[in-house]
């Protein structure tokens, strides 16, 4: 009895997965292959087909915070890789767009600006994107508080500090800290009286302890600096008086130069030293 | 010769549903179709009528036994090139004209180019759809469709012409059309193998007949073996002869005015039915015997199982 | 050849489809738009067309392939077309590879179609022929190819819907590719890190037939890539037929 064709359709069956699992063995092949070819890129061609923010916002369709999610999440994989020599050249571009997309978006301010300085050496563009984010987000004291740390630690400018952290102090949610980092950056501007005023009001509200100590050595510290430059300032009239320098403080003010000696917060006397002409507070505020 | 169709033991089952739950459709068919005759299939309806003829034409695989066409196995190349099949119900590429449509089935059997044009101008012709031939097939009736279908089962002459239900949903004048064309297949020595539920029209062409139920063969063999020449009953009408003579020969069927219909059981009742109607002066307008027909077998074959 | 016959009324039937010419006509304003959008820009203008231009061609060549391959399979199946059609002398693996053609020859009528209105338009910005864009373009009808050979894979056995949800994911898939590798490349070494390697080079990477960039900026395009790339669309077309043929032979059409 003739059975149905088992036996040709099972080699054809054969056949047919012969066929699949050598073209199979191929194409894997040749993805390694392909792999192995490099294509050249432009630099930064990874992105370069990013348009402007403001055209992305209607190619996203309504999903504008979604695809800053996305280029930020993006970003942050493209910028922690290291073997992308180019990768900074469009990173002012790339932040930018973020910003466009979701303005009220902070985290991408804040990492931009710490790429910006701490990767692509380039301060001003950490700026650029900080006072975009300022701009787009008054309210946010994070932002301001980040300018002024990199304005007070990397380019040394406390005039530029102060500004930002006075902008951000008295914004809803700023830690108090902020308040001392503005007295601080006042003291090391040299605006030393204000300085004082700032650090009295800050130990007048402490809230705890902790706080009061602080506030109160720094007050210590701005009084010396205070006191010492007057000092200073006594012992070079006596000096241009006398020809040289007194043997003790007290001599100012039998010579009237001073009508009293300023004794610093703990009511203890300067140190002087008559060989250098130093005038040192009695300890270091820190140790009090 | 050999059989057209032998079918031996064959078996299929499915598996429905999101849980899959095995469902038997045949259980061990067997029949065979000897060459140059008709055959009818029948079964009531979910029987496994259309899933047999799947089977034979390689759309489902079984899962058990075996089929020959003209001896060769049912899924070989030679097999398929000698037989035609029309669908219940057929539908083609409604954008095609009816010539493009028979053009299209003739290349996919390798049929030269003057083969293809004399043997789709004689098939318009042998179906009637000479006039429509170029026209598309998405206007084409219920009735066109289906004698379309037909020609394109007849594209390679085939020695078996398969048909499921080729008389469904045809007005009578249409059933008697196909009703001649497949006689006159068999006059050409093909072999006709179809299923219908108009058990007249059968019992009208077919010299063989199975019926299948519940997913078996429970009935096979030749029309004239089957069904018997006993006669059930006679049905006599008389005219002029109250209904109250004939009581306990027959039964009165209905009365008409002056007409008696009468359907009478026994055989030798109907002379004494004739009797009283001579004694009583009446006259006999018909006088007919019924035998048994398909319809009958079928009906006692299905309910008995 | 039966193949042939095949391909023949697949493409009749499918130029018939008016999803096709809907698609063409967006694809065609996206293009005479690129003209405008170029106005917006400083600097390159033509660079906006052509990156338009190509992008068009290659998204809504993807959706015609994708939209019409998963409904070709299917409507012959669901209108019971194919019974007359697999009763006759015809390998299953003929009706396949017939209505693979048949579809690749209607997208190819389609792509030359988008590439001379945008040729044209470009040429009506540079005064050039720009025989490069040809090479881009030659490569996206590879792309399409593949993904009509996908739609044809899960239509044989999976409904319309479903089939156009998993060509399209096949097509992220394939240009998700360098996620993979970045992923790998931060995956300590270990079992995961085996099964990914194996899923990066085994699942497909459809960047290797994007040369839009390159052709865009001038670029040059190292020899090899050409005939790597052919041959990588070639086999992972014929591993597709394949495993279409195969789950197609088996099918019961009840």
């Amino acid at each position: 009895m003739t059975r149905t064709n088992a036996p040709a359709r099972g080699s054809a069956t054969l056949i047919l997965l012969a066929v699949i699992l050598a073209s199979c063995a191929a194409f894997m092949a040749l993805k390694v292959r392909t792999d192995a070819i490099v294509r050249k890129k432009l630099p930064g061609s990874s992105i370069i087909y990013l348009p402007s923010g403001k055209f992305l916002q209607y190619a996203t369709f309504g999903y504008r915070a979604l695809a800053a999610d996305l280029i930020y999440l993006w970003a942050i994989q493209y910028y922690s890789t290291p073997t992308i020599d180019d990768r900074f050249n469009y990173l002012d571009h790339i932040f930018a767009i973020i910003s466009e997309l979701d303005p009220a978006y902070i985290d991408p301010y804040e990492t931009g600006a710490l790429i910006a300085t701490a990767e692509a050496q380039d301060i001003r563009l950490a700026f650029k994107i900080l006072d975009n984010g300022i701009e787009k987000n008054p309210q946010q004291w994070l932002l301001p508080f980040e300018a002024g740390h990199i304005a007070m630690m990397n380019l040394k400018n406390f005039d530029l500090a102060k500004d930002y952290f006075k902008k951000c102090m008295d914004l809803p949610g700023a830690p108090e800290f902020t308040r001392r980092l503005y007295a601080n950056a006042l003291y090391k501007k040299g605006d030393v009286e204000t300085s004082w005023e700032t650090w009295l009001e800050i130990y007048n509200t402490a809230p705890d302890e902790r706080t009061k100590k602080i506030a109160s050595n720094h007050l210590y510290q701005v009084k010396s600096a205070m006191d010492i430059d007057r000092l200073k300032e006594a012992l070079k009239k006596y000096e241009e008086r006398y020809g040289r320098r007194p043997a003790e403080l007290g001599d100012l003010v039998r010579t009237r130069i001073l009508n009293e000696l300023p004794k610093d917060l703990d009511s203890r006397d300067y140190v002087y030293d008559p060989k250098t002409g130093e005038v040192k507070a009695a300890t270091i505020p820190w140790r009090r | 010769m050999a059989d057209a169709i032998r079918i031996e033991n064959l078996k299929k089952s499915f598996r429905l549903g999101f849980i899959p739950k095995t469902k038997d459709i045949l259980k061990g068919i067997s029949l065979s179709v000897k060459e140059g005759e008709i055959f009818g299939y029948l079964g009531p309806n979910g029987a496994g009528k259309t899933t047999t003829i799947k089977c034979l034409l390689g759309l489902i695989f079984p899962d058990e036994g075996t089929i020959a066409i003209f001896g060769q196995p049912h899924l070989s190349a030679r097999a398929r090139q000698v037989l035609g099949f029309l669908p219940e119900n057929p539908y083609f590429y409604d954008y095609l004209t009816a010539r493009e449509f028979l053009a299209f089935y003739a290349d996919l059997f390798g049929l030269g180019r003057n083969v293809k044009e004399e043997r789709i101008g004689r098939l318009l012709k042998l179906v009637g759809l000479e006039r429509a031939a170029d026209l598309r097939l998405r206007k084409f009736s219920r009735g066109m469709l289906q004698r379309i279908g037909l020609a394109q089962a007849l594209i390679n002459d085939p020695k078996l012409v398969i048909l499921d239900e080729p008389l469904g949903g045809l007005d009578p004048l249409g059933r008697k059309e196909i009703r001649d064309i497949i006689v006159r297949f068999k006059q050409e020595g093909k072999t006709v193998f179809f299923t219908s539920h108009i058990l007249q029209d059968i019992e009208m062409i077919c010299d063989h007949v199975a019926i299948i139920v519940g997913g078996l063969v429970v009935k096979q063999g030749a029309l004239q073996d089957l069904v018997s020449e006993k006669v059930l009953f006679t049905e006599i009408t008389v005219m002029g002869v109250s209904p109250e003579s004939f009581r306990g020969l027959g039964e009165s069927v209905s009365v008409q005015g002056e007409r008696v219909l009468l359907k009478v059981l026994e055989e030798k009742r109907v002379d004494d039915v004739l009797a009283v109607v001579r004694e009583k002066k009446g006259k006999i307008i018909s006088l007919s015997p019924r035998t048994e027909t398909l319809e009958d077998i079928f009906v006692e074959t299905v309910t008995g199982t | 050849m039966k193949i042939v016959a095949i391909a023949g009324i697949t493409f009749k039937e499918a130029k018939r489809d008016r999803i096709l010419y809907l698609l063409f006509f967006f694809a065609a304003v996206a293009i005479l738009a690129s003209r405008v959008l170029a106005v917006l820009t400083v600097g390159d203008r033509v660079k906006i067309i052509k990156d338009v231009g190509l992008s068009s061609i290659s998204i809504f060549g993807v959706l015609m392939a994708v939209l019409i391959g998963t409904s070709l399979v299917y409507k012959e199946i669901d209108k019971k077309t194919i019974f007359t059609l697999l009763s006759k002398p015809l390998h299953r693996a003929e009706f396949i590879l017939g209505k693979f053609f048949g579809l690749v020859l209607t997208l190819l009528v389609m792509t030359l179609g988008m590439s001379l209105i945008f040729l044209v338009i470009v040429y009506l910005h540079t005064f050039r022929v720009e025989w490069p864009m040809l090479i881009a373009i030659a490569y996206i009808f590879l792309e399409l190819v593949l993904i009509t050979a996908v739609a044809i894979l899960f239509s044989s056995f999976s409904t319309p819907i479903l089939s156009s949800i998993f060509s399209l994911s096949f097509y992220l898939i394939g240009h998700l590719s360098w996620g993979l590798e970045v992923l790998i490349k931060k995956m300590q070494a270990g079992a995961g890190r085996a099964v990914a390697q194996f899923l990066y080079i085994f699942l497909p990477d459809l960047e290797n037939f994007n040369f839009k960039m390159e052709v865009v900026h001038g670029l040059p395009i190292p020899a090899g890539i050409f005939v790597y790339s052919f041959l990588y669309g070639v086999f992972y077309t014929a591993f597709i037929l394949g495993l279409a043929i195969l789950i197609f032979r088996r099918r019961d059409f009840i």
